[in-house]
C-alpha cells in the first residue's frame, strides 16, 4: 500500500506495475477539492487513469456533536442536532425528537405530526435541489445550479417564516413544534406546491435527455443491489440500485402511512439511476406537500404537558403555578425516564437515525447519530473501481454525503 | 434466533427488543442473527457508563449492535459489556461490511480494541490524537491552540500515539 509520507506530496509511486506497463501512482484527492462536497479527502490508486484503489479520509469537519449533546439539557440538544447534516436540519430534529418522545412515551398532536412531515419533504426537496445544482455544475450543466437555487431561496424563505431562521431552523423539537404555522406560511406554501412540478419538469428538460450528462452519468458507478446491500447503503444510493426501501414506506413515523406516495426505485444501479431517484422523490414529496396542506388538521401543535414546554406567555401572568413550571423548565429542563431508544427516518441521503441512552436525569448519558452519509460513504471504492478518474466526480456527486454528516 | 445458552438478559423497551449476551460470544451470536434474516447492522456504537455502578451495568463500556431484518421488518439490538484498562471485543467487519468502519469510529472516540479488523486506525481525529474524546472522563474544556507551547506537551509524536 502506497503511503503518503510528508505533508504536501500529492503523487507517491507504489513501485507496482500496472496492466498498461507503468507503474501505479498515488494521487492525493482533497480535502479542498472543489467537487467533494465539503472536505473529503481520498487517496486514489491510479493504473494511468483507472482507478484501482480508493482510501476515503474523513474528519475534517468533526464538530464533536455527540459530546455536546452529552453537555446540553434534552431541550438544548435540538439546536445542535441542525449541524451536523447542514442541509436537512428539520429531519435530524425529527429522529432526535422522536427517539426522546419514543423514550417518554409522549405522542404528539395530529396538527404538529403534519407540520413535520411538510418540514421534512421541504427539507427533502432542498437538499436534492442543492444536490442537482452542484453536481450538474460539476458535470458541465453550469446553469442547474442558477435553477436550482431558485428554488431553494424560496424553501428558505419558508423556513424563515415558519421558524424565523433560514437554515437551522429546529422547529421541530421534542413534545412538537416550535410554533404553528402563520396563514402567510400556508399561502406561500400553497403557491410553491402549485409551480414546483412546472420547475422540475424544467430540471429535466436540462438534464434528463442532455446527452453530457447522460454521457457523463449513463454505466458509471455501479453498485449492483446485492453490493448495495452488503455494504449498508440506504436512501437514493439503495434506491437507484433497484431495491424499494424507503422508511416512509416501510418503517412509517410520524404520520407517513396516511399520505399517498410512491417509492421511487431505478433498476439502473448506475450514477444515472441515482439522479432519476431523485428527481421522482422531489416530485413525490410535491405530491406529499400537497396533501399535508389539504389535509393539514386543526388544532394544537405541542403535547398538553406543563412538565414538558413552557406554559403560554399570558399565563405567566395570572398563574403562580405556571411561573414555577417555567422557572423549573428553563433552569434544570425535563427528565427524560431511563432507558435507551432508536429511531430511523428517511433523510434526503437515506436512514438518518438518533440512538439516545437516558439515565432519567435531565442530560443525556450518550446520542449518536447514525447518519446515512457516514455509511453510503464505504460504498465509494466499489463504485469507482476501476472507472478513470474524471468519473470519480460524478460517482462521489451522486454519493451526495455531506461532510457534516460524515464526520458530526 | 440466538441460542438461548448464549443471553444473559432480553426485553423490549420502549417498543425497542434488547438482548444482552457475553462479549466472547459476539462473533456467534451475530453470525447466527445474520442467518435468521437479520442483514443489515444499522449501526455499532458504544456507550460509556463510568460512574453508574448500578447492577443494570456490570461494565464501563457497553457495545451495541442495532440489526434490521429487512423483510420481516424487525429490529433487534444485541448489547454487551467489556471493562477493563485496555477494552477489547471481536471484529465484525467480516460479518457486516458496514462494521469496518464503525469499529474504526468506536475505536477512535472511546479506545475500544477490535481485534483482527483490518485496519484499527483512526478516522475521525488526526492520527497523533491523545485521549479517546467520548469517554466520559474525557476533559471538556478548551482545545489547545495547535503549534503554541502547551500543544507540545498534550501532543505526542505519531508513532507513538
Amino acid at each position: 500500500m502506497a503511503t503518503i509520507d510528508s505533508p504536501g506530496v500529492t503523487v507517491t509511486r507504489t513501485g507496482e506495475q500496472g496492466a498498461f506497463g507503468g507503474e501505479l501512482l498515488t494521487v492525493n484527492f482533497g480535502p479542498h477539492h472543489p467537487s467533494t462536497h465539503g472536505v473529503l479527502r481520498l487517496i486514489v490508486d491510479l493504473d494511468g487513469e483507472q482507478i484501482k484503489r480508493v482510501q476515503p479520509v474523513i474528519g475534517y469537519l468533526h464538530t464533536g456533536i455527540e459530546k455536546q449533546m452529552e453537555a446540553l439539557r434534552w431541550q438544548q440538544g435540538v439546536v445542535v442536532t441542525d449541524r451536523h447534516d447542514y442541509l436537512s436540519p428539520p429531519i435530524n430534529n425529527l429522529a432526535y425528537a422522536l427517539a426522546v418522545e419514543k423514550l417518554m412515551g409522549v405522542e404528539v398532536p395530529p396538527r404538529a405530526r403534519a407540520l413535520r412531515v411538510i418540514m421534512s419533504e421541504l427539507t427533502r426537496l432542498s437538499s436534492h435541489l442543492v444536490w442537482m445544482g452542484t453536481s450538474g455544475l460539476e458535470l458541465g450543466a453550469m446553469s442547474m445550479l442558477m435553477y436550482c437555487f431558485r428554488e431553494r431561496e424560496q424553501i428558505m424563505d419558508l423556513n424563515e417564516e415558519i421558524s424565523g431562521f433560514r437554515m437551522h431552523t429546529s422547529y421541530i423539537r421534542p413534545g412538537g413544534v416550535f410554533a404553528d404555522a402563520t396563514p402567510r406560511f400556508l399561502e406561500m406554501l400553497d403557491q410553491f406546491v402549485r409551480e414546483m412540478p412546472g420547475h422540475i419538469d424544467e430540471y429535466e428538460d436540462l438534464l434528463t435527455m442532455n446527452p453530457i450528462w447522460r454521457a457523463r452519468t449513463i454505466g458509471i458507478g455501479r453498485l449492483p443491489a446485492e453490493d448495495a446491500k452488503v455494504l449498508g447503503a440506504t436512501g437514493p444510493m439503495l434506491r437507484g440500485s433497484g431495491v424499494a426501501w424507503d422508511l416512509r414506506k416501510s418503517m412509517p413515523y410520524s404520520g407517513y402511512e396516511s399520505y399517498d406516495f410512491e417509492v421511487a426505485v431505478s433498476n439502473d444501479c448506475d450514477c444515472y439511476g441515482r439522479y432519476l431517484v431523485r428527481i421522482k422523490e422531489m416530485r413525490e414529496a410535491v405530491k406529499i406537500l400537497r396533501q399535508a396542506l389539504d389535509g393539514l388538521p386543526e388544532g394544537p401543535v405541542n403535547v398538553d404537558d406543563r412538565k414538558m414546554l413552557p406554559p403560554p406567555r399570558e399565563e405567566l401572568e395570572t398563574s403562580m403555578e405556571a411561573v414555577i413550571h417555567h422557572f423549573k423548565l428553563f433552569t434544570e429542563g425535563y427528565t427524560v425516564p431511563a432507558g435507551d431508544a432508536y429511531v430511523a427516518v428517511e433523510s434526503g441521503r437515506g436512514e438518518n437515525g438518533c440512538y439516545i441512552v437516558s439515565d432519567g436525569t435531565h442530560k443525556p448519558r450518550r446520542v449518536k447519530f447514525r447518519s446515512a452519509s457516514f455509511v453510503n460513504l464505504q460504498a465509494l471504492e466499489r463504485m469507482a473501481l476501476n472507472h478513470m478518474v474524471a468519473d470519480m466526480i460524478a460517482i462521489i456527486g451522486t454519493a451526495d454525503a455531506v461532510l457534516g454528516d460524515v464526520d458530526r | 434466533m440466538i441460542a438461548d445458552a448464549l443471553v444473559i438478559e432480553k426485553g423490549v423497551t420502549g417498543r425497542d427488543q434488547w438482548a444482552t449476551v457475553s462479549a466472547e460470544h459476539i462473533r456467534e451470536v451475530l453470525s447466527a442473527l445474520k442467518a435468521d434474516g437479520y442483514r443489515l447492522l444499522v449501526f455499532l456504537t458504544c456507550v460509556d457508563h463510568l460512574i453508574d455502578a448500578s447492577p443494570e451495568f456490570p461494565a464501563r463500556f457497553e457495545i451495541v449492535y442495532q440489526l434490521r431484518d429487512l423483510e420481516k421488518l424487525a429490529e433487534i439490538r444485541v448489547r454487551t459489556f467489556i471493562g477493563g484498562e485496555s477494552p477489547r471485543i471481536d471484529s465484525v467487519h467480516d460479518i457486516f461490511p458496514p462494521a469496518n468502519w464503525e469499529e474504526r469510529e468506536t475505536y477512535d472516540m472511546f479506545g475500544i480494541v477490535f481485534t483482527n479488523h483490518p485496519g484499527l486506525t483512526r478516522i475521525l481525529m488526526p492520527d497523533d490524537w491523545v485521549g479517546h474524546p467520548l469517554r466520559r472522563d474525557y476533559p471538556v474544556g478548551g482545545e489547545v491552540v495547535e503549534f503554541s507551547e502547551e500543544h507540545q506537551t498534550w501532543q505526542t509524536a505519531p508513532d507513538e500515539a
